[in-house]
C-alpha cells in the first residue's frame, strides 16, 4: 500500500500540452477521484503514474520512492482499464493469475522460466502451482466469480468482465489501484451496483484507489476526496460536501450538481452579512467575499417555495419574488422553473403527498437561508 | 548508466538485431552487386572491413571501376536485347492478360453465367503450379512430339501449332499461368464500380454494350492498371518460364543474368543486368504502389450495394464457354504432366503407350532426398519467417518503425534470380564464406518471402488493442514477456496463415533455389529443374506431381485453419 504524490508535473505531446502543472497529494488508503469532462488530461495523468507515459517534467513519487526511473512493469500499480483489457486467449482464472505467474517467472532460473513460460502458453504445458491457484481462487470468490473460473472472458456479461479486471488488478496486492473510468461501459443499474461493490472492496482492503471519472455523481457518492480537472489543470481538490458546498468556481459549482448562476455586486456588509445586487434580485449572504462583482450560487435544494401570501420570519433568510414558469413532478421532489428578474431558477423542494404543487403563472415567494448563497 | 540500461533491453535488442540481419543479407548484397556493376570484379566489402590486404584490393578495384557494363548496355549489344527482349515479353504478357481477363472478370462479377462456381475454382489451378512446371507441361502439349501436335497434324496443319521453345511459347505460359493475379483485383474492380450510374445510363435508353464501353469500364479502369502494373512486375521478374523455353538466341534478362553467372562466372556482367532488372522491377512496382496509394476499392462507398446479376442467357453462355477454354489451357496442362508422370512412353501419339508407377518408384528410391531437402529448407525458411515477422510487425504496428516497414517490402521489388546473383557475389569469400551452403539458401528464402508473412502477422497484430499489452506490463511483465505471452498467442492465427504461405512458396521457389543450392542440399525444384535439362521427362513429371500435391495437401490445411478461426 501506499501514498501517491505527484509534484509540478507537465506533460505535453508536441506543441499540446495535456497537463499543466499538477500537483496531488494522495494518502494511503485514500479513495480518491479525478473527476473532469472527456478530454481533460485524466487518462494522461493515470498513464503517468502508471508509467505508459513519461511526464515532460515534473516528479511522481509512489509511497516514498520517485518513479521516474522505474518501467511500468516494476511500479506495482494496478490498472483496471476502460475496455477492460482482459487477455481474450485465456480463461478467467488464467487472467487473474497472469500476474502471479510473472511474479514467480521473475525471481526463477532460466531453467524453471522455460516451464512456467510453457504453462502460461499453454495450460496443458504445466500446472499452476498450488499457493497461486489459492489466491487466485480466494479473490476470485471475494469478487463472487470463483464459480466462473474456467469459462473464457468473452463469455462473461459486463459487469462479470468487469470484476475479472479488478480481481486481476487487485490479486498483485498493488501498492495503488488505479481505475480509468471502470463503470462507463456497463448501463445503469449494473453501474449502481459496481459503485458499491468497488467502494466495498476498497473498504474492506484499505488499498489506495485512484478512481478517474467524468461523472460527477459517481465521483460524488463513492471518493473520499475529489479533484476537480478542467483543461489540463487541477481546480479544486476536497472532499465531497466541500467542494458541494464551497466550489471555488462556477464551473465546478456547476460540474458538481446543478446550480444556478447569478451576476451581482457587492454593495456593503453589516454584522457579517454581505449584501449582493444584481438584476432583480436583492440578497443577503453570510459567505465573505473579496471582489465586488460575484457570480452568486444558490443551489436548487436550498430553496424553498411558499405562497406570495405566506409571512416569513427574515432574520437569517432571503425572500424573493418570483413567477413559476414550470413545475415537474419527479416522484420525491418537485422540481420549479421560476423566473426572477431576467433569470430562471431551477429549484427542488421535497414533497410529501397531499401537499399542492404550485402551478405555471403562479406567483410564489422563494426563501433562501443566508448561509446557503454562496458568492465566489 | 541507466538510460543505456533502458536503451538495450531485450527488445530494442532484437529490433537491432533484425535490422543488422536485413543490412548484412539484403542492403549489403544489394550495394555490392551495384558496385560490381562499375569494378567488373566482385569486391569483398565484409573482408576490407577484418583484412587490410582484401581492403587495399578492393581500393584498386575501385580505382579500375568504369561505366564499361552500363556503355554495353545501351550500346548495341546482348545486354541491350536482353533489356528489349524482356521488357517486350512483359509488355505483350501484360496487355494479353487484360484483353483476356475482362470477359472472365466482368462473367464472374456481374453476370449469372453458368458454372461460375467451377470457372472460379479452376481459376486458382495456375496460382499452384511453380512456372518452370507450367513451362515443362506446355512442352508436353506443344512439343514436337505434344498431343496437341499431333492433333494439329491430323487436322492438316505443318509443324507445330505453336513453338514452345519461343517467345510467343513463353508468352502463353505467362499468360495462361499469371492472368489470375490480374483476375480478383478486376473482379472486385467490377463488383464495386459504381451501379447507381450504369442504371442511370440504362434508363436513359443506353444500351447494354453501350453502357459497358462508355460506364462500366471506365469504372474499373483504376483496378485494371493496377492489375496491369502486378502483372508487368510478376512476368518481367519470372525465371521459371524462360530457363525452360528461352531457346539460345533468344536473349532475356534472367536467363542472361543466370548464364553469366553460372555458365562464364562473368561477375561484371551479372552485377550489370541484376542492376537493371532491380531498376525496372523496382520502377514498375514503385508505379503500382502509386497507383494503388489511398485507393480502397472495397471500401469507397461504405457497403458494397446490391447488385443485379445480368441475366442475359446468350450472353452468358458465350461468357461461361469463353471461360472455360481460358480456365481449361492450364488445366489440361497439369493433367499432361500427371499422363506423364505414370507413362511408359509418351510420343507421337494422343494418349501414353503404356502405364507404370514406375518414375515414382524412381523418385521414392533415388531422389527422396530432395523431397526431404525442400521440407526441411522450407521448415528452416519458415521458423525464420515467423520470428522475425512477429517482431517486426510488433515493431511496425506498435513502435511506428517504418524503416523496418520499408525493408521488409524491398524484398517484393528484387527479382528472385537478382537477389541470388547479389548474394552470391556478396558471400563468396572470407570473413562470412556462405555461398554453397544451406544456411544462405535458408536465409535467402526467409528474406525473399518475409513480405507474405510480415503482411499476415501485421493484420493480426492490428486487430490487437495496445491495452491488453499496457495490461500484461501493468501486471509486472516486461514488454518482451508481454510480447511472447499475450501478443505472440494472439497473432498464431497470422503467423499459421502466413507461415503455409511461405512454406509453399518456398516449396515452389526456382531462381533462388537454382542458383543457391549446393548439391547436398538440392530441394525438388532443383531436381526436376536438372531432370528436364538432362532429359529426363518422365521422372520430373513425377517429381512435379508429388510438388503439386504437397501444394495442394499445404493448402487444404490452412483452408481448416481460416476456417476454424472464423467460427
Ligand atoms: N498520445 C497522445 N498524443 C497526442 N495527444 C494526446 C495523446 N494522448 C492524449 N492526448 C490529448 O490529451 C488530451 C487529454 O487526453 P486524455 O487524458 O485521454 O483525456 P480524458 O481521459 O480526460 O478524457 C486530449 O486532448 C487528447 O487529445
Ligand atoms: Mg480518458
Amino acid at each position: 500500500m501506499g501514498s501517491v504524490k505527484v509534484n509540478n508535473l507537465i506533460k505535453s505531446f508536441g506543441d499540446f500540452t495535456a497537463l499543466k502543472n499538477i500537483d496531488l497529494d494522495i494518502k494511503e488508503g485514500e479513495f480518491f477521484a479525478l473527476l473532469g469532462p472527456s478530454g481533460c488530461g485524466k487518462t494522461t495523468m493515470m498513464r503517468c503514474i502508471a508509467g505508459f507515459e513519461k511526464p515532460t517534467s515534473g516528479k511522481i513519487f509512489i509511497g516514498d520512492q520517485e518513479v521516474e526511473d522505474v518501467p511500468a512493469n516494476k511500479r506495482n500499480t494496478g490498472m483496471v482499464f476502460q475496455s477492460y483489457a482482459l487477455f481474450p486467449h485465456m480463461n478467467v482464472f488464467e487472467n487473474v493469475a497472469y500476474s502471479l505467474n510473472i511474479k514467480q517467472l521473475n525471481k526463477s532460473n532460466p531453467f524453471k522460466q522455460a516451464s512456467i513460460y510453457a504453462r502460461l502458453l499453454n495450460k496443458r504445458l504445466g500446472k499452476t502451482p498450488k499457493d497461486i491457484e489459492t489466491k487466485v481462487m480466494e479473490i476470485l470468490k471475494y469478487v463472487e466469480l470463483d464459480q466462473h473460473a474456467h469459462r473464457l472472458t468473452s463469455e462473461l456479461s459486463g459487469g462479470q468482465q468487469q470484476r475479472v479486471a479488478l480481481a486481476r488488478a487487485l490479486v498483485m496486492e498493488p501498492a495503488v489501484l488505479l481505475m480509468d473510468e471502470p463503470l462507463s461501459n456497463l448501463d445503469q443499474k449494473l453501474r449502481h451496483s459496481m459503485r458499491n461493490t468497488i467502494r466495498r472492496i476498497q473498504q474492506e482492503l484499505g488499498i489506495t484507489t485512484i478512481f478517474v471519472t467524468h461523472d460527477q455523481e459517481e465521483a460524488m457518492s463513492m471518493a473520499d476526496r475529489v479533484a476537480v480537472m478542467d483543461a489540463g489543470n487541477i481546480i479544486q481538490i476536497g472532499t465531497p460536501t466541500d467542494l458541494y458546498s464551497n466550489p471555488a468556481t462556477p464551473f465546478i459549482a456547476n460540474f458538481v450538481g446543478t446550480s444556478n448562476i447569478l451576476k451581482g455586486t457587492v454593495v456593503g456588509e453589516e454584522n457579517g452579512l454581505y449584501h449582493v445586487e444584481g438584476e432583480g434580485f436583492s440578497l443577503k449572504s453570510t459567505k465573505k467575499s473579496t471582489k465586488k462583482e460575484v457570480d452568486v450560487i444558490i443551489r436548487p435544494e436550498h430553496v424553498q417555495v411558499v405562497a406570495s401570501d405566506s409571512i416569513i420570519d427574515t432574520a437569517d433568510t432571503n425572500v424573493i419574488q418570483g413567477t413559476v414558469l414550470m413545475s415537474t413532478y419527479l416522484g420525491s421532489i418537485v422540481r420549479y422553473d421560476v423566473q426572477v428578474g431576467v433569470y430562471q431558477l431551477v429549484i427542488d423542494t421535497t414533497y410529501s403527498s397531499g401537499e399542492s404543487i404550485y402551478e405555471a403563472g403562479k406567483e410564489v415567494k422563494l426563501t433562501v437561508a443566508h448561509e446557503r448563497v454562496l458568492l465566489i | 548508466m541507466k538510460k543505456m540500461k533502458n536503451a538495450f533491453s531485450g527488445l530494442t535488442l532484437i529490433k537491432w538485431l533484425i535490422i543488422a540481419f536485413f543490412a548484412l543479407f539484403m542492403i549489403l548484397p544489394l550495394i555490392s552487386v551495384f558496385l560490381v556493376s562499375f569494378t567488373g570484379e566482385p569486391i569483398n566489402l565484409l573482408g576490407s572491413l577484418v583484412d587490410p590486404a582484401i581492403f587495399s584490393s578492393t581500393v584498386e578495384k575501385f580505382q579500375n571501376a568504369s561505366l564499361d557494363n552500363y556503355k554495353q548496355i545501351f550500346s548495341n549489344s546482348g545486354y541491350a536485347d536482353a533489356l528489349k527482349n524482356s521488357l517486350f515479353l512483359a509488355f505483350t504478357v501484360t496487355i494479353l492478360v487484360i484483353l483476356i481477363c475482362i470477359p472472365l472478370a466482368y462473367g464472374i462479377a456481374r453476370t449469372k453465367m453458368p458454372f461460375k462456381k467451377t470457372i472460379s475454382a479452376l481459376c486458382t489451378v495456375p496460382l499452384i503450379v511453380p512456372t518452370f512446371i507450367s513451362a515443362y507441361a506446355f512442352i508436353i502439349m506443344f512439343g514436337r512430339a505434344g498431343w496437341v501436335t499431333q492433333i494439329y497434324n491430323f487436322l492438316g496443319g505443318e509443324g507445330m501449332l505453336i513453338d514452345p521453345y519461343s517467345m510467343v511459347g513463353i508468352v502463353m505460359v505467362q499468360v495462361f499461368f499469371f492472368f489470375p493475379y490480374a483476375l480478383w483485383p478486376l473482379v472486385a474492380a467490377f463488383k464495386i464500380s459504381d451501379v447507381s450510374l450504369e442504371e442511370a445510363s440504362q434508363n436513359l435508353g443506353a444500351k447494354s454494350w453501350f453502357t459497358f464501353i462508355f460506364v462500366t469500364f471506365p469504372l474499373a479502369i483504376p483496378g485494371v492498371i493496377s492489375s496491369a502494373l502486378l502483372i508487368f512486375t510478376v512476368s518481367f521478374s519470372d525465371f521459371g518460364t524462360p530457363i525452360i523455353l528461352a531457346p539460345q538466341n533468344l536473349n532475356l534478362l534472367v536467363v542472361e543474368a543466370y548464364r553469366e553467372i553460372a555458365g562464364f562466372f562473368n561477375w561484371g556482367g551479372a552485377a550489370i543486368l541484376t542492376v537493371v532488372m532491380v531498376i525496372v522491377a523496382g520502377f514498375f512496382f514503385w508505379l503500382q504502389h502509386l497507383f494503388t496509394k489511398g485507393k480502397n476499392y472495397g471500401s469507397v462507398s461504405g457497403k458494397p450495394k446490391q447488385q443485379k446479376l445480368v441475366e442475359h442467357k446468350g450472353l452468358n453462355t458465350v461468357l461461361s464457354i469463353y471461360s472455360f477454354i481460358i480456365v481449361l489451357v492450364p488445366l489440361f496442362a497439369m493433367l499432361s504432366v500427371a499422363l506423364q508422370s505414370v507413362a511408359t512412353t509418351w510420343g507421337r501419339s494422343l494418349l501414353p503407350n503404356g502405364y507404370t508407377l514406375d518414375h515414382y518408384k524412381t523418385i521414392f528410391n533415388g531422389s527422396l532426398g530432395n523431397i526431404t531437402n525442400s521440407l526441411v529448407l522450407a521448415t528452416g525458411a519458415l521458423v525464420l519467417s515467423v520470428i522475425i515477422a512477429t517482431f517486426v510487425s510488433y515493431f511496425v504496428v506498435r513502435q511506428n518503425s517504418s524503416s523496418l516497414d520499408f525493408m521488409t517490402s524491398i524484398p517484393l521489388v528484387v527479382p528472385g534470380i537478382a537477389f541470388g546473383i547479389a548474394l552470391i557475389q556478396t558471400f563468396n569469400a572470407a570473413p562470412l564464406q556462405l555461398t554453397g551452403t544451406a544456411v544462405l539458401l535458408i536465409i535467402a528464402y526467409t528474406i525473399r518471402r518475409l513480405p507474405y508473412m510480415v503482411r499476415s502477422t501485421m493484420g493480426s497484430m492490428r486487430a490487437i488493442k495496445q491495452d491488453i499489452e499496457e495490461a500484461a506490463v501493468n501486471l509486472g511483465a516486461t514488454p518482451l514477456t508481454a510480447a511472447i505471452t499475450i501478443i505472440g498467442p494472439l497473432l498464431l492465427p497470422g503467423i499459421a496463415a502466413g507461415s503455409v504461405l511461405v512454406f509453399i512458396t518456398v516449396i515452389k521457389e526456382a531462381s533462388v533455389s537454382i542458383l543457391l543450392a549446393p548439391p547436398e542440399w538440392a530441394p525438388m525444384s532443383l531436381a526436376i529443374f536438372q531432370n528436364i535439362l538432362r532429359g529426363e521427362f518422365y521422372t520430373a513429371a513425377a517429381m512435379s506431381i508429388v510438388m503439386i500435391v504437397i501444394v495442394l495437401v499445404l493448402q487444404y490445411v490452412a483452408g481448416l485453419f481460416t476456417r476454424k478461426q472464423q467460427l
